[in-house]
């Protein structure tokens, strides 16, 4: 029920429409007796009495009660198509918006194929249940209370014996209800494993031509495969069982008649004519009751996927607005206070003090796995962290507008994505209506301009989703100019320029830094040439800042920082320096 | 070739075809019994149908008005035995019919499934990963329906039209010709509806296609997206895209719709000429056959209206039909040589001769141009140049990811294309730049390429690549289960996982491009211990901009607009002071700058 007022939720502002169309269905319904009523006309009056004059006269109305009632049954089929479509965009708008809200947490843990089965499958399932189900159910309904209304003006003794066999039906109904839902629960779990399955073997078909591992991927295929059609059996299995015995209880109407019916007229306890309008609309009763059966199915089909829609609605986002948002502008004070912060159980960062001024530049360096990107993370709010606060230019970033303070930072991540879309395109993500030159001024700066511009199509190249087709250093350009582009307060380059060589970094930095003079920009980098230069220079090891200060005071404090360097250096052979210095 | 994206419809023939319908009746085949059976089923449920009427009737018009209790309970009996023949056809027919289109879908799954594990990377690279995802899943369920009830349904109403038409010229013949009248008509209006109805199914088609893709890319992209604050932007494309696809079901619905109106107006339409024709025109009818004619006339046109449901499933199938074969059909690029041999054991000799190479042939763009070198068992060489220069291309070429165009790729003296891919690839372990982990534990990943070894083999492997200490830490160590991708780990400890994955699958060749850029250094420090140890008996190549890494390759080649123009070692090429002294030289001025 919860699902249906949901779905409902979505439906009403379409209540006048869905109306007039159910009317339309009714009169459609009344029309399409016309025909059948007629025929029987002409075979009585036309060919058993011989008066062929009436013949036009009906033929006439059979045409155009037939015309009339493909008109208007058409008027209202669509009209429900529109109402479906209608409250289904809303529906599938309104999940791409909350796909959008999400944080982080929720894509560390959802594998993608997950989302796409809700926001496919399950979306096509809901389709189905508002352009057909309700109105089903509606139009079974009417013509079943109908046919009721009447036999009972005519029997009402004879009628209530005839609903004798409606205990039984609910009884079925509400088993095969109750015994078929679980089996759509599994098969829709089901469609969402397989998916899964699918969809990252299309993800990583690099890795898996790489160690030939074909076979295994086809073994994980075949089993989730098989899975999909045991459960589809399972599922036809149950309804398989109780449709029959629906349809027999429809049929036993017509026994009733037979043999109740027939007994009752015997004894003159009903007339033969009851008996034979009884008969004849005893199909109103049937058909209702034989459909029932169907429409559980696809009611229950319906239910399972409404609860993984419904859920994904009700995940929760940690990471949202402040009641009253601060709309201040953001000059890139960045201060942290304190700040802890883990995942689950796993302590990332232990109290972290740090303040950054705009125009200033911080670079972390670190072991994998000490933090590093982390902390630039929670400047950017994609986690809250656990204890502690950061303030930018004074303001806890939990008061800010969400909005406002991702505007204001540009972040180029350590893993690259890259849109399928042209290069043009993926350099102007954050500023869509950039202008070309613009665009190319973003990639100079990153030293992508001459690489793209030797690409036969240049900056109109459209690039494969992840950017494949490019080296792993053209991609991590790109997504520099994308974040250079955006012209932010705060610039974040986590590790970005880690597979372009080092020269061309060396010149990066050097380009950049006439950029950033007013902003406040945060460098991860593993080479000491790209964070000799910053103002600051954090060494993270387990979470914590172990050492701090300019290239030359840890040069001095010889401690990570310093063993990094001689490492660094010590790539250089002493005689070869000399004879090159 | 042109790439596809989110908003760009993917082209279709435009006619129909008819072989796919064939092709997919082909999948029909190895059930042609059960379907014997089902129609079989459905027959005698239909003639257990038809009885229950003329029971009522026998028993409304003789049983009763004689008073004959008897009488209506055998009629009653005989109408049970009617209702429990008909529920035991119905079940036994919904299982069979459910059998063969769950089946079925299984089996089209697996040819479109299996063929895109034979497909090249440019297959992958050239279109958006959702456009070929939605067609292994949700393409093909989408026949599941046509499959399971549609063909059966067909015969049966073929069958039913057949009894029909030769009761009824058993009959009448005059009478039944001018009741098949009707049909010559409704065939020219389905011919002409059916290009109209084809085109808009067809855009249904790619409009949920886009609309797909642009969902998947979404997902994997929202990072991205989030960082940029971009969901405004991102709403309205996916609001023109959800808006395109409205429109097309809209059309496609209308001209679906159409055809039932169509089929009523020309049944009854053919019902009433046939008043017209036996009353008026026609004298020597009796009244009799007349009203037996008129009383079977609508059953005639009962399943043509049902065949005419069944041709519009098939029309809308047709579009992903269309679809799923031409993955199907999809040519590799790279295929086994008929009768290609198993490699043999590799003992890590390769040599390439004169090897030329294009990505695209016809724009004649030579990436390699006639390189040739050979390298013993066991050496390490290190390739370096600059961007572009074509140092990936030789290690694609090298894997067999592409065929050469000139000149020949040997492993220990034999062509790689006389080989079996799947024997070479296994026997060489490639780490490349993009570190894709799967779903799963840390251990199932270190383990995917050899899933039978034992966890001591897998933390030996990891503890070689120093990934061991940082695993540990995670929260439940090596069960942790990663996304895929290895969300939440960080770039470096993706690179130590695959680093280990590639160790473990103990290959013959090993490649590493660009594969320790992410690491830090004094964790590439350790490395470079475990490192020798994993390279020692093995031939590697490495792509490194590192000069560490570089530094103690056995040859060094330096890469430059596809030929190769330095070779030697870390001491001859310095000493030689060409482009690789240069490179020296400049990266020493970059440290020396500090």
């Amino acid at each position: 029920m919860q699902n249906i007022k949901w779905v409902w939720g979505y439906v009403r502002k379409y209540k006048l429409r869905i109306c007039v169309s159910l009317i339309m269905a009714l009169v459609a319904s009344a029309l399409s007796m016309v025909s059948p009523y007629v025929s029987g006309v002409i075979v009585d009056k036309v060919i058993r009495q011989g008066q062929t004059g009436l013949l036009v006269k009906l033929s006439v109305l059979i045409m155009g009660a037939i015309i009339a009632k493909a008109i208007i049954r058409f008027t209202y089929q669509i009209s429900f198509e529109k109402v479906s479509q209608g409250a289904f965009m809303t529906i599938r708008e309104s999940m791409y918006k909350k796909l959008q809200e999400l944080d982080f947490k929720f894509f560390d843990t959802t594998r993608t194929g997950d989302i796409m089965a809700k926001m496919t499958g399950d979306m096509e399932t809901v389709r189905h249940f508002i352009a057909w189900v309700i109105y089903m159910s509606f139009e079974n309904s009417v013509i079943f209370l109908f046919a009721v209304i009447l036999l009972f003006t005519i029997n009402w003794q004879f009628t209530l014996i005839m609903l004798l066999v409606i205990p039984f039906l609910a009884w079925a109904a509400i088993k095969l209800a109750s015994e078929v839902r679980p089996t759509f629960s599994a098969i829709r779990q089901q469609f969402s494993r397989l998916n899964s399955v699918v969809q990252e073997n299309i993800s990583g078909n690099r890795v898996i031509r790489a160690f030939a591992t074909e076979k295994i991927e086809i073994g994980k295929f075949d089993r989730e495969n098989e899975a999909y059609r045991q459960k589809n059996m399972d599922s036809a299995n149950v309804w398989s069982k109780y449709l029959p015995i629906i349809d027999s209880l429809a049929g036993t109407l017509s026994l009733t008649i037979i043999i109740i019916g027939g007994i009752l007229a015997i004894n003159r306890q009903i007339t033969l004519g009851e008996l034979v309008t009884f008969n004849s609309i005893i199909w109103a009763l049937g058909n209702p009751m034989k459909m029932s059966g169907w429409l559980i199915n696809d009611v229950q089909r319906f239910n399972a996927s409404a609860d993984k829609i419904r859920e994904f609605f009700d995940t929760g986002t940690s990471i949202s607005n402040a009641e009253k948002p601060a709309e201040n502008d953001i000059k890139g004070v960045v201060e942290f206070k304190n700040v802890s912060f883990g995942y689950e159980s796993e302590e990332v960062l232990r109290s972290i003090n740090l303040k950054v001024n705009p125009g200033q530049t911080i670079a972390i360096i670190g072991p994998t796995g000490s933090g590093k990107s982390t902390l630039v993370n929670l400047i950017c709010r994609f986690y809250d962290c656990c204890q502690g606060e950061i303030l930018i230019d004074g303001v806890n970033i939990k008061d800010i507008d969400l909005r406002n303070l991702r505007e204001k930072i540009a972040v180029a991540m350590q893993d690259v994505f890259l849109f399928s879309d042209t290069i043009e395109g993926n350099i102007a993500y954050g500023v869509p209506d950039a202008p070309y030159e613009s665009v190319k001024w973003a990639a100079g700066i990153a030293d992508a301009d001459s690489f793209i511009s030797n690409l036969p199509e240049g900056y109109d190249t459209i690039i494969g989703e992840r950017g494949v087709g490019l080296s792993g250093g053209q991609r991590q350009r790109i997504a520099l100019a994308r974040a250079i582009l955006k012209d932010p307060s705060i610039l974040i380059l986590d590790d970005t320029t880690s597979s372009v060589d080092m020269e061309t970094e060396f010149e990066i930095h050097k380009t950049l830094r006439s950029f950033y003079n007013n902003k406040t920009t945060f460098i991860i980098a593993h080479r000491i040439a790209s964070v000799k230069n910053a103002d600051n220079i954090l060494v993270l090891n387990g979470g914590h800042i172990i050492e701090q200060g300019t290239h030359e005071e840890l040069l001095k404090q010889k401690g990570y920082y310093y063993n990094v360097y001689l490492t660094q250096f010590g790539d250089f052979d002493a005689g070869t320096v000399q004879e090159v210095g | 070739m042109a790439r596809n994206k989110y908003d760009i419809d993917e082209e279709l023939v435009s006619v129909f075809r008819l072989k796919d319908l064939i092709r997919l009746l082909g999948y029909l085949k190895p059930y042609k019994l059960t379907m014997a059976v089902t129609v079989m089923l459905m027959l005698v449920a239909s003639v257990a149908n038809l009885l229950g009427p003329v029971l009522v009737q026998d028993a409304i018009d003789n049983r009763i008005p004689d008073g004959d209790v008897t009488g209506l309970v055998v009629l009653a009996g005989i109408f049970a035995a009617t209702l429990v023949i008909n529920a035991v056809c119905f079940k036994f027919r919904v299982r069979l019919m459910s059998t063969i289109g769950n089946n079925i879908v299984k089996k089209l799954r697996e040819d479109i499934f299996y063929k895109l594990q034979e497909l090249p990377f440019s297959y992958y690279d050239s279109r958006p990963h959702g456009k070929i995802l939605v067609r292994v899943i949700n393409y093909v369920n989408s026949l599941s329906d046509l499959l399971s009830n549609g063909f059966i349904n067909f015969i049966t109403d073929m069958f039913t039209l057949v009894c029909i038409v030769a009761f009824m010229l058993f009959i009448n013949v005059k009478l039944t010709l001018i009741s098949l009248l009707g049909l010559p008509p409704l065939i020219i209006t389905i011919m002409f509806i059916k290009n109209i109805q084809r085109r808009n199914t067809q855009a249904l088609s790619m409009k949920q296609s886009n609309l797909n893709a642009y969902i998947h890319e979404s997902i994997c992209g929202v990072k991205v997206t989030q960082s940029f604050a971009r969901e405004k932007q991102n709403e309205g494309i996916f609001h023109e895209l959800s808006t395109a696809y409205r429109k097309a079901w809209m059309k496609f619905i209308k001209s679906n719709f159409i055809l039932w109106p169509i089929i009523d107006t020309i049944s009854t339409g053919g019902v009433v000429l046939l008043y017209f024709a036996g009353i008026m025109w026609i004298q020597d009818i009796s009244v009799g056959v007349l009203i037996a004619f008129v009383s079977y006339i609508w059953r005639f046109w009962l399943p043509i209206t049902n065949m005419g449901n069944f041709y519009n499933a098939m029309i809308n199938a047709m579009a992903y039909l269309e679809r799923i074969f031409e993955t199907i059909d999809e040519k590799p690029a790279i295929a086994n040589k008929p009768g290609a041999a198993q490699m043999p054991q590799v003992k890590g000799r390769v040599e390439f001769k004169n090897v030329g190479f294009a990505y695209d042939v016809e724009e004649g763009n030579k990436i390699l141009d006639n390189i040739s070198f050979e390298f013993g068992p066991g050496s390490t060489v290190a390739l370096v140049g600059p961007t572009g220069a074509g140092k990936s291309t030789v290690i694609n070429l090298l894997s067999r990811f592409y065929d050469v165009q000139e000149g020949e790729v040997l492993i220990d003296g034999i062509n790689l294309k006389d080989v079996t891919l799947n024997s070479i690839r296994r026997q060489m372990g490639v780490m490349l730049q993009d570190t894709f982990l799967f779903s799963g534990t840390v251990m199932s990943n270190i383990k995917y390429a050899r899933p039978e070894a034992t966890d001591e083999e897998a933390i030996q492997a990891a503890k070689t690549v120093c990934a061991h200490d940082f695993i540990i830490n995670l929260k439940d160590g090596y069960d942790t289960e990663i996304n895929e991708r290895g969300t939440r780990l960080s770039i470096g400890e993706r690179q130590l996982i695959s680093f280990a994955r590639a160790l473990l699958a103990d290959p013959r060749i090993l490649i590493l491009d660009e594969a320790t850029s992410s690491i830090d250094t004094r964790t590439e420090l350790a490395l470079q211990n475990g490192l020798q140890r994993l390279l020692k008996g093995r031939t590697s190549f490495i792509i490194a901009h590192r000069l560490s890494t570089i530094k103690n390759a056995d040859c060094i080649m330096y890469i430059d607009k596809g030929s190769i123009v330095e070779r030697g070692t870390h001491e001859e090429l310095l000493a030689a002071k060409g482009h690789y002294y240069k490179l020296y030289n400049s990266q020493f001025s970059v440290m020396k700058a500090v």
